[in-house]
């Protein structure tokens, strides 16, 4: 599903990463732990095709690197569902009308069908009643979760997230990582980005560690064991659907 | 999904009021001055027509014709070049005196000298210089004929007056178009930077460039009809000042206003794509 074979990323002078590779499959959940400036946020803006790799190669689905037009890159980033740090919710708009915006990109449901599956979307992150709510009402936990709703709308074979804890204090930052592991449990791929311990031993993911750019630790391109065991079949691949419906898709 | 993106048209011009309405003043202000000048070429076409209507040729005939002769020179004039009709010399004196009105001066005069003659109105296709000069070159060789007189200098006066004022009004046509564009160009890419963030977030949720684009281009063609009405409301009321001093000063007709509003919507149109398609570029991650 996402593939990272032998990639370097330099930014000017500056190594951010240094011949990664790794590998990780539908279904599965993996972790990438390290300290700041270890190269985490390259990882995940290499995936979305923000950047491209200095040198090596990376492969989402059928998306491998390279030059892609900006709508087969916008086709990329549809079949992927991002949660941030910093939530980057649009602070002009309701909760209802932050996570039905995923929906209206994506451009494959008609208007009557947007508002249950937004509705539904809420209610698995327990925002149901707050739809009217604009992002400054909200507490830094319900904005973080209303972001989450606005990545699971869609049912996204992966849900990749940028430590989505921050900016949380301990009770929020529970709730948040439970939703993840109930989120990879209905069977998306959850791609975690952290700099905290606690938070990658909460999630049962594999655990990659990242140090000035390199892979310290961590099964890299083989040897890939799934955690499958609990979660139901892996959803069809990105290539087949573009965007897999979990079991939970309304 | 198009009632979304009108909504968020809206949405944009309602958080930046103070661009979009500097947007419109601009662009009211270009397509005012762009407007005067088609407003008056109108005008100036609109009399010069009536003039040109009234442009006849006079063919002076010989004395000794007969009239056979000449009914079938008035048939032929008639199918060549325009409704011919007979003046004869009693008719040409009457007229004189009409005009002169002095009866010492006309007694000065003594016996008619005028001659007879035959007014041709020329066929509309026949109204300009080059046409008349030809015209009357050709009317000059049938031997019945004595002179031909068409008033070649203030013919050819007026079709450079008119050839004139096209030529400017096309002028300032193209400079407003311009400066329509520059406009729409500036004000889009300050409105996409103010909204930075969401062309941002919409970017990375994987969202197209049309889908982004579309609200700011319905955006840009609402501001350009917006202007192009106040313009058509400032003309209006300009025509209606003048005319209380002019008379025969007429307003564009509908058809035209019609056209005008579709030139700036259709500008606003085309800037919008030339900006976007360079300012997304540049802001989308």
């Amino acid at each position: 599903m996402i593939t990272f074979e032998q990639v370097t990323k330099r930014y000017g002078g500056r190594l951010a990463l240094d011949a990664v590779s790794w590998r990780m499959d539908e279904g599965e959940c993996v972790v990438f732990l390290g300290p700041s400036g270890a190269g985490k946020t390259t990882v995940l803006r290499l995936i979305t095709h923000e950047i491209q790799p200095s040198t090596g190669s990376v492969t989402v689905g059928t998306f491998r690197t390279g030059r892609l037009t900006r709508s087969q890159r916008a086709l990329l980033r549809r079949t992927l569902g991002i949660i941030y740090e910093d939530f980057r919710l649009l602070h002009d708009r309701t909760v209802f009308e932050n996570v039905a915006l995923a929906v209206r990109i994506v451009g494959r449901f008609a208007d009557s069908d947007i508002t249950p599956r937004v509705r539904q979307a809420l209610e698995e992150v327990g925002l149901n009643g707050m739809e009217s709510a604009f992002p400054a009402e909200l507490s830094a936990g319900e904005k973080q979760r209303a972001a989450i709703a606005r990545a699971i709308v869609n049912r996204p074979a992966v849900v990749l997230a940028d430590e989505p804890t921050g900016a949380l204090e301990a009770e929020s930052a529970g709730d948040v990582l439970r939703l993840l592991k109930t989120i990879h449990l209905e069977g998306a791929a959850v791609l975690l980005v952290t700099t905290r311990e606690e938070v990658a031993a909460a999630v049962p993911g594999r655990v990659l560690r990242l140090a000035d750019g390199k892979l310290i630790e961590g099964a890299p391109a083989a040897g890939v064991t799934p955690i499958a065991a609990a979660a139901p079949p892996p959803p069809p691949a990105i290539a087949e659907t573009g965007v897999a419906p979990a079991s939970a898709a309304g | 999904m198009h009632v979304f993106f009108v909504k968020e048209a809206w949405r944009s011009f309602r958080q930046h009021r103070g661009l979009g309405m500097t947007a419109i003043f601009s662009l009211t202000a270009a397509l005012t001055l762009s407007g005067l000048f088609v407003l008056l070429s109108h005008n100036a076409d609109n009399a010069l027509r009536w003039v040109g209507d009234r442009r006849e040729m006079v063919v002076y005939l010989k004395d000794d014709m007969t009239e056979s002769r000449r009914l079938a020179l008035i048939e032929s004039l008639t199918r060549l070049y325009g409704t011919t009709t007979y003046v004869s010399r009693e008719q040409a004196w009457k007229e004189f005196s009409e005009q002169i009105g002095d009866p010492v001066l006309l007694e000065a005069v003594g016996a008619n000298p005028l001659p007879a003659s035959l007014r041709v109105r020329l066929r509309p296709e026949l109204l300009n210089a080059a046409s008349m000069e030809e015209a009357a070159r050709q009317v000059a060789q049938f031997t019945e004929v004595e002179d031909v007189r068409y008033g070649a200098e203030w013919v050819r006066r007026l079709d450079d007056l008119g050839a004139g004022l096209r030529r400017g009004t096309l002028a300032v046509g193209v400079l407003v178009a311009l400066a329509i564009v520059f406009v729409i160009y500036n004000t889009l890419r300050l409105t996409v930077l103010a909204r930075r963030q969401q062309v941002e977030i919409m970017s990375r949720l994987g969202a197209t460039d049309r889908f982004i684009a579309t609200p700011f281009v319905i955006e840009a063609m609402f501001e350009a009809a917006l202007a192009a009405l106040l313009s058509l409301g400032v003309l209006l009321t300009f025509k209606q000042a003048v005319s209380a001093q002019v008379t025969g000063v007429v307003f564009l007709p509908a058809l035209g206003s019609l056209a005008f509003l579709g030139v700036a919507v259709a500008l606003a149109w085309l800037a919008s794509l030339i900006a976007l398609s360079r300012v997304l570029r540049a802001v989308g991650p």
